[in-house]
């Protein structure tokens, strides 16, 4: 009777079994396989009795996770894929367990993207079980997910290097690895890259697989729709393995729990697993069409179509329209579904493309990821036996944070002021201002082009919309801020978080170039604070701007400390006037954002070699302020511009200016600190501004050889 | 399997026994069984939801009085406490009714949370805002058959798919894949 045999799942193995061979025929031979249906990881608790043949790390007695790092037998023989092809599919789900608890222990050393690795881990055994990488191309869509992938390409023994510097990518990189086939970190481009490789293999004449992983976050981009359309009108024959964990927005929640489907889609998707078919009804148009017999083959195609096509319901009939073939769900964490269904697509020739949706859960395997909100979407280190991540002391908030009690402050004075981002409700702290306004918060999913014209339309209305869009996810939206919004010169507010350069997320995600691509707009007003007290008064200054588009732009990090405005709320600057803020002589050093904190540390270390400099905080890009620059330009020998940010920039319109007005045809000098003209690896913040040359050395150093004392400079750099 | 309602008697009997290896079955248990009492306690629950409304939002954690990350021992004393003191025997006559329905509800509770599998599908929904889980028996029966379902399906698209594949290019597919395919022979 009541075995409960259904928990005893195949995770006998989990428990770090000595001898896996004999645990898992015991299991087989017990339940015939069918315990593969459900895995329910808190049966070891139970087991415990059981497993004395068990050297390993012992499971806490309290906590539900080990807290040593359990053998992996199977996994240490793996060093590539091309070692697994021998395994059987037992030895694969022992595999997927010890390469889960791998993830577990490295993600805990180094921090990084945990649940949605753990999602995958099934998924991507079974893909490199079944396929033949590097021939055969794998695209993982973000590539936050490409953990476990990465582990079993060879690069396991670099896994306490992830994000780090001069360590492994967070994310695909080509750079780093033959089987990394695209990089990826900006979401929803993997079936438009995966197409490419599909149609380039066809005219090379070559026959190997392209297989692209996409989640359904991702999924509600647009340029999913246009990949997914031209594929199914080139017809080349492709993979998308559409990973639905039901995790559409970014972390997976609100402050207050799980946030519901955020689109139309999400609910199609939903409707699309849950939906019954009527069996029976099938069973019947089954019959019909085997007795109708072989010559009648296309007419019995047909019928067993419309049957599905009746049966099947909604959803799947939007791929299929498409022209890509949809199979599914499948039971995302089930080894035998996964390598059966693969193999017979890959065995399959011509298919055309084929869509197969896997339900996976994020964060499935570690029993503290499962229940938490966010599915530990993001973590810092943690301990892995207890779930309790080790969040840094800082005397100071994020600027994030900061920013989402300003917008708060704002709108509880101002009932038009509306919040809007892209799927990054915790990452542009606009999860706050959804509990405190939860009418006036709107996430439109993984779609930055839609935010900013349903923003100009918000705009057209006599509303007051804010964007928080990170800096270099503006960038998918360009188009649309200067022919919606700057062109027309709605009052659309953008705050762009991230800018700059951002650690450990490498290049994709960093903002090197907003004030290059905002400040050319002519419409568009261009500021940048340069402590948290200047983000307030600055996100008022937006609030107050209404007859033209403006924007802001603020670091990933913690404030400095600065005195915070009373009652979180700002006052409106002038705009169009920066600030000096210590008088000095000879060298003026005008910064743009945060970029000011670094010349004030500059201005101390020339300090002590005798010579007392002027620091500028320009605050506004655009409209520059004329009379400070000129005054700075008439009264001193160098004016150094310095700002975090690529060529194009704040230094490029004052050397403008300065160039048309004159100033530049004197004595005077003028010189730019900008980020050099390549791309700065991921890595820690003070490795990558080292790597960029702005630190506050660097600036020093590069004031004395302008002034000829080119050994003071020297003494500095060393 | 159910194994009936497993109620200590006033000398309250090894609750362990009760639950896993259903051979223990009902009948070493002194007290009146409820039949199916875990989808009783559903309607029992949401009417009595709705006779006090807002009951609802009790889980299970609160119904035992103990926090989410309980251990199993936890539970049982937990659950033990509340038995004895809603064990329909030693309540007062006239809250008898009341008690009884408590008790059906803990026992329940019960059930789920001791069950590591159960107790990991309740989070789950607890997580997801599902404050009054279903009957968790239910939910896992429930998801099942989905799965059952959901391997039929797929199995038939995939026959599906070999079915076309052959005549994929043979009927007249001008499609830019087909041609290059047809080209490579």
């Amino acid at each position: 009777m009541a075995f409960s045999s259904f928990s005893y799942p195949c995770n006998l193995m989990v428990v770090g079994a000595s001898d896996p061979r004999k645990q898992s025929l015991f299991a087989s031979s017990l339940f015939g396989g069918a315990s593969d249906l459900l895995c329910f990881h808190q049966q070891h608790r139970l087991l415990k009795g059981r497993k004395r043949s068990c050297i390993s790390a012992s499971l806490s007695e309290r906590g539900e996770y080990h807290s040593q790092r359990p053998p992996t037998p199977l996994l240490d023989t793996i060093n590539y894929p091309i070692h697994m092809k021998n395994l059987s599919i037992k030895e694969l789900k022992q595999l997927s367990d010890e390469l889960r608890s791998d993830v577990i222990f490295h993600v805990s050393k180094t921090g990084g993207h945990l649940g949605s690795s753990l999602g995958v881990v099934e998924l991507t055994v079974a893909l490199h079980y079944v396929f033949n990488a590097p021939q055969d191309k794998m695209l993982w869509d973000v590539g936050h997910q490409s953990y476990p992938h990465k582990i079993l390409t060879g690069r396991r023994d670099k896994m306490h290097t992830m994000r780090q510097t001069n360590g492994l990518s967070g994310f695909t990189k080509r750079s780093e690895s033959e089987y990394d086939s695209f990089g990826t970190g900006h979401s929803s481009t993997s079936i438009s890259a995966a197409l490419g490789m599909a149609v380039g293999r066809d005219l090379k004449g070559r026959k190997n697989s392209v297989i692209a992983v996409i989640g359904d976050g991702a999924m509600t981009a647009g340029q999913a729709y246009e990949a997914m359309n031209n594929a199914g009108y080139l017809d080349s024959d492709m993979i998308v393995i559409l990973n639905d964990n039901k995790q559409v927005s970014l972390p997976t929640a609100n402050l207050d729990g799980p946030i519901p489907p955020v689109g139309a889609l999400s609910s199609a998707l939903s409707r699309l697993q849950s939906s019954r078919p009527l069996r029976e009804l099938r069973e019947v148009a089954k019959g019909v069409t085997k007795q109708i017999g072989g010559p009648m083959h296309e007419i019995a195609a047909k019928v067993d179509e419309y049957a599905r096509g009746m049966i099947s319901g909604s959803g799947s009939t939007l791929f299929e329209e498409l022209g890509l073939y949809y199979i599914g769900p499948v039971d995302g964490h089930n080894m035998d579904d996964l390598v059966t269904i693969l193999r017979e697509v890959k065995s399959t020739k011509t298919t055309g493309p084929v869509l197969i949706h896997v339900v996976t859960e994020k964060g499935r395997g570690y029993p503290y990821a499962e229940r938490a909100a966010d599915k530990y979407h993001g973590v810092t280190k943690f301990d892995p036996a207890t779930g309790k991540q080790y969040k840094g002391s800082a005397p100071t908030q994020s600027y994030t944070n900061y920013f989402a009690e300003a917008l708060i402050a704002e709108a509880e004075a101002d009932k038009d002021i509306i919040a809007i981002h892209a799927a990054m409700g915790g990452g542009t702290g606009l999860n706050y201002f959804l509990r405190r306004f939860p009418e006036r918060c709107f996430d439109v999913g993984i779609a930055e082009q839609h935010a900013v014209t349903f923003a100009a339309g918000l705009a057209c209305e006599g509303l007051k919309p804010f964007c928080a869009i990170y800096s270099s996810f503006l960038q998918r939206a360009y188009d649309q801020v200067i022919h919606d919004v700057d062109l027309q010169k709605l009052p659309v507010r953008f705050a762009m978080d991230r800018a700059g350069l951002v650690g450990a997320d490498g290049p994709t995600h960093s903002g090197s170039f907003d004030v290059t691509y905002m400040a050319c707009l002519p419409n568009m007003v261009v500021m940048a604070p340069s402590d948290e007290a200047e983000l307030f008064h600055m996100v008022a200054t937006a609030a107050a701007i209404n007859d033209r588009p403006s924007c802001f732009r603020y670091p990933r990090g913690n404030g400095i400390g600065a005195p915070l405005p009373p009652g979180n709320k700002g006052v409106p600057l002038e705009i169009g006037k920066g600030r000096v803020l210590i008088e000095g002589e000879r060298v003026a050093l005008l910064g743009y954002g945060t970029a000011v904190q670094s010349c004030f540390a500059a201005a101390s270390l020339i300090e002590s070699h005798g010579l007392r400099i002027t620091v500028a905080d320009a605050r506004f890009c655009k409209p520059l302020d004329q009379a400070l620059i000129r005054g700075l330009a008439k009264s001193h020998e160098v004016l150094i511009t310095v700002e975090e940010g690529s060529i194009g920039g704040f230094g490029s319109h004052v050397a403008q200016f300065m160039a048309l007005d004159g100033l530049l045809d004197g004595t005077t000098k003028w010189r730019p600190i900008v980020l050099p003209d390549r791309y700065i690896d991921h890595g820690a913040p003070v490795d990558q501004m080292v790597e960029a040359g702005l630190t506050p050395a660097h600036i020093a150093a590069t004031v004395f050889n302008i002034l000829g004392q080119t050994r003071e400079a020297l003494e500095i750099m060393s | 399997m159910r194994c009936g309602v497993i109620l200590p008697g006033a000398g309250m009997a090894p609750l362990h026994l009760r639950h896993r290896g259903g051979a223990a079955g009902a009948g070493a248990f002194g007290w009146m069984p409820v039949k199916n009492p875990g989808l009783r306690a559903v309607g029992l629950k949401t009417r009595a939801a709705v006779k006090e409304g807002g009951k609802v939002g009790a889980s299970f954690y609160d119904l035992l009085g103990i926090s989410e990350g309980g251990s199993l021992e936890e539970i049982k004393r937990a659950y033990k406490k509340m038995a004895r003191k809603y064990h329909p025997d030693v309540s007062p006559p006239d809250l008898a009714s009341e008690y009884t329905r408590r008790f059906i509800e803990l026992q329940e509770a019960y059930e789920t949370l001791s069950d590591p599998g159960r107790r990991a599908m309740y989070d789950r929904d607890l997580a997801r805002g599902l404050q009054f889980a279903l009957s968790s028996r239910r939910r896992f029966d429930q998801e099942l058959e989905e799965k059952a379902a959901w391997k039929n399906r797929w199995q038939d698209q995939l026959e599906t798919l070999k079915m076309r594949s052959k005549q994929r290019d043979s009927m007249e597919n001008l499609s830019w894949g087909a041609r290059m395919r047809q080209a490579k022979g």
